[in-house]
């Protein structure tokens, strides 16, 4: 499985998630019509609230399977994986920031990410600290997760994600609770990480392009 | 780390309940096992009639004693005995009908003479070699089993005579003879004692040396069948009993109180088996309850690791191991308990004059193994249902 997808290329083949089939879809929807995201790409994934960001996000990465149409990674069908390649694809093909960031509030900023980092071994602790440096909340490392703002969770959870070897990362509004100034930082990392793996990104927002170049721009 | 996430604050009462139910079920499940076995070999190897076997007669009474009822066995009643579920076999024992007296015939050993009462019974009824007991003409001699009443009587002899006793094996090296006759003709043939029995008054001897004598020295009437060998099943001794009331029949009081005794303790032990079998059942369930909802409290977890990567066979492994390694604590917990218990009920047996083998018996821990192996096996697919469920 490590190297069914070597250079993963994602495929929407009229997609329709069934909850949004009823909907009125604007000309330029990605819903319903084929579309490439190439490896390597930057792409903008631009929508209002309820247009399917989030659906989109979950649909490619497997845990939503409620859709019309087709996934294809390279050649395969994502609805023929079996839970080993699933598991594969997201430790080593895909990694996610979820919009409801989902860290565990329990357990440390640093349980949180060695548990992450842990299954791949991408870093070593001082490294992963040093990403927390960067984003300016290495004091927060040994706090317990929920016990920190939303805006400080949210640059944890883009942590983690890039505790990760991946060809896409996908990120859904990841810097929806953050100032411009933490978000570049964030963005900076990022674009580093991205361009060191020579990997892609899908980023979701509402409309702000965060002053990004993208490859693509793709609305919902 | 994994371990840290999913299994803080658990509400431990139920798990505790669960432990000590499972503790207890196995504890007295073990128990009644190794004691059943051993209760069922007791009393085996030492006596050279079979397990639950008994001689019966009918009882002697007063219309009986002037005639007017029958002390003997028509094979009517015999067909009918064999037909009863709970007995396992009848047979006719088989008396002399010939003249036979036993004498010493060792130089070793002063004669001592006497007339004898013989008898035979269905090999299958005896805890013997089939290879020692046979007989045929020009053998050099009959194999008898020997009433140990017989020895004792021998012995008080000897002691009168100021001659040193002799044990069971002596006795077994000693050269005896049997003086087989009618109003005719006699023969003498060489006996040896392959083995004593507490359970028959007088010598056994194979079945095909009393059809010899029975052929070749008949006394002329026909023999009647005033004994029968009955072999009941295993703990249904309660009903050969009461066969024997309700027939009017009579057996060696020894042979009655043994086959009761171990009909009535093994009973009580299979039912202290089926208390613990469901109770071992009843609390592995809650256990996997117990897990489930644990499962179900850790949904967000659960998913949450999936998602960023962690493989279902690492969750399932991990909810497994928990799991195996609490039935593991409490089945050596059990085990433990098991050899205290054993200790005591031991001593208790022994101070009763029941010497029951103390050896730990193999199908005790197979038992453990196999209970360890199911609720393994439950809780691998409960935990691997539960996680695949969120995949």
């Amino acid at each position: 499985m490590a190297n069914k997808f070597e250079k993963m290329k994602i495929t929407l083949n009229q997609v329709m998630p069934i909850p949004l089939a009823s909907m009125q879809h604007g000309e330029h929807s990605i819903w319903g019509k084929d579309i490439e995201l190439l490896h390597g790409n930057k792409i903008m994934l631009n929508a209002s609230s309820g247009k399917g960001k989030s659906t989109f996000i979950h649909t490619i990465l497997g845990v939503r399977k409620d859709y019309t149409g087709s996934v294809t990674f390279d050649s395969a069908d994502i609805s023929q994986l079996n839970t080993s390649d699933w598991t594969n694809i997201r430790q080593q093909k895909i990694s996610a920031i979820f919009q409801d960031l989902q860290l565990f509030p329990s357990i440390t900023v640093k349980e949180n990410l060695l548990l992450k980092n842990n299954l791949t071994q991408t870093f070593s602790t001082d490294e992963i600290f040093g990403f927390l440096d960067c984003l300016g909340i290495s004091d927060k490392w040994e706090q317990q997760c929920g016990l920190l703002s939303m805006g400080q969770q949210q640059r944890v959870a883009i942590v983690r994600a890039l505790c990760q070897p991946f060809d896409w990362l996908l990120m859904d509004e990841p810097f929806s609770h953050l100032d411009d100034e933490n978000t570049q930082r964030c963005l900076k990392l990022i674009i580093e990480r991205c361009a060191e793996l020579k990997s892609g990104f899908v980023l979701t927002s509402l409309g702000d392009d965060h002053g990004i170049q993208c490859d693509q721009t793709l609305m919902l | 780390m994994i371990q840290k996430l999913l299994f803080r604050n658990q509400d431990r009462k139920q798990l505790i309940i669960a432990m000590l139910g499972a503790f207890m079920g196995i504890t007295f499940l073990i128990a009644s096992v190794h004691y059943l076995i051993r209760l069922n070999e007791f009393g085996q190897g030492s006596e050279i009639l079979g397990p639950n076997t008994i001689i019966v007669q009918k009882k002697v009474t007063n219309s009986s004693s002037l005639a007017l009822t029958k002390t003997d066995f028509s094979e009517r009643e015999i067909e009918k005995m064999e037909k009863l579920p709970f007995i396992e076999k009848v047979k006719p024992v088989v008396s002399n009908n010939f003249d036979v007296s036993f004498e010493t015939a060792d130089p070793l050993v002063p004669r001592f003479r006497s007339d004898v009462f013989i008898q035979s019974v269905d090999p299958t009824f005896l805890d013997v070699h089939s290879n020692k007991w046979h007989w045929k003409e020009g053998d050099s001699y009959v194999p008898i089993i020997m009433p140990r009443d017989f020895l004792v009587m021998l012995n008080t002899f000897m002691s009168a005579s100021n001659i040193p006793q002799i044990s069971d094996d002596l006795a077994m090296d000693i050269r005896f003879k049997f003086t087989v006759s009618n109003q005719t003709k006699k023969v003498w043939v060489d006996a040896r004692i392959i083995g004593f029995t507490n359970e028959v008054s007088s010598i056994l001897v194979p079945e095909s040396f009393m059809t010899y004598g029975n052929e070749q020295f008949s006394l002329g009437a026909e023999k009647k069948i005033t004994q029968l060998m009955i072999s009941g099943k295993e703990n249904e001794f309660g009903k050969v009993e009461a066969l024997l009331k309700e027939k009017g029949l009579e057996s060696k009081n020894a042979q009655m109180v043994a086959g009761r005794l171990k009909s009535v303790i093994g009973t009580l032990l299979l039912v202290v088996m089926g208390i613990s079998v469901i109770a071992v059942f009843l609390s592995g369930l809650v256990l996997i309850q117990y897990m489930q909802l644990l499962m179900s409290k850790n949904e967000y977890e659960v998913r949450t690791l999936l998602r960023i990567g962690y493989a279902p066979k690492i969750l399932i492994h991990t909810f497994f191991m928990y799991f195996v390694k609490i039935f593991g604590i409490i089945a050596a917990l059990g085990l433990s308990s098991f050899f205290i218990l054993k200790y005591f009920l031991d001593e208790m047996f022994t101070t009763g004059g029941i010497y029951l083998n103390t050896t730990v018996s193999i199908a005790t821990f197979i038992v453990l193994a196999m209970v360890y192996l199911f609720f393994a096996i439950a809780s691998f697919q409960s935990a691997s249902k539960g996680i695949h469920r969120h995949f």
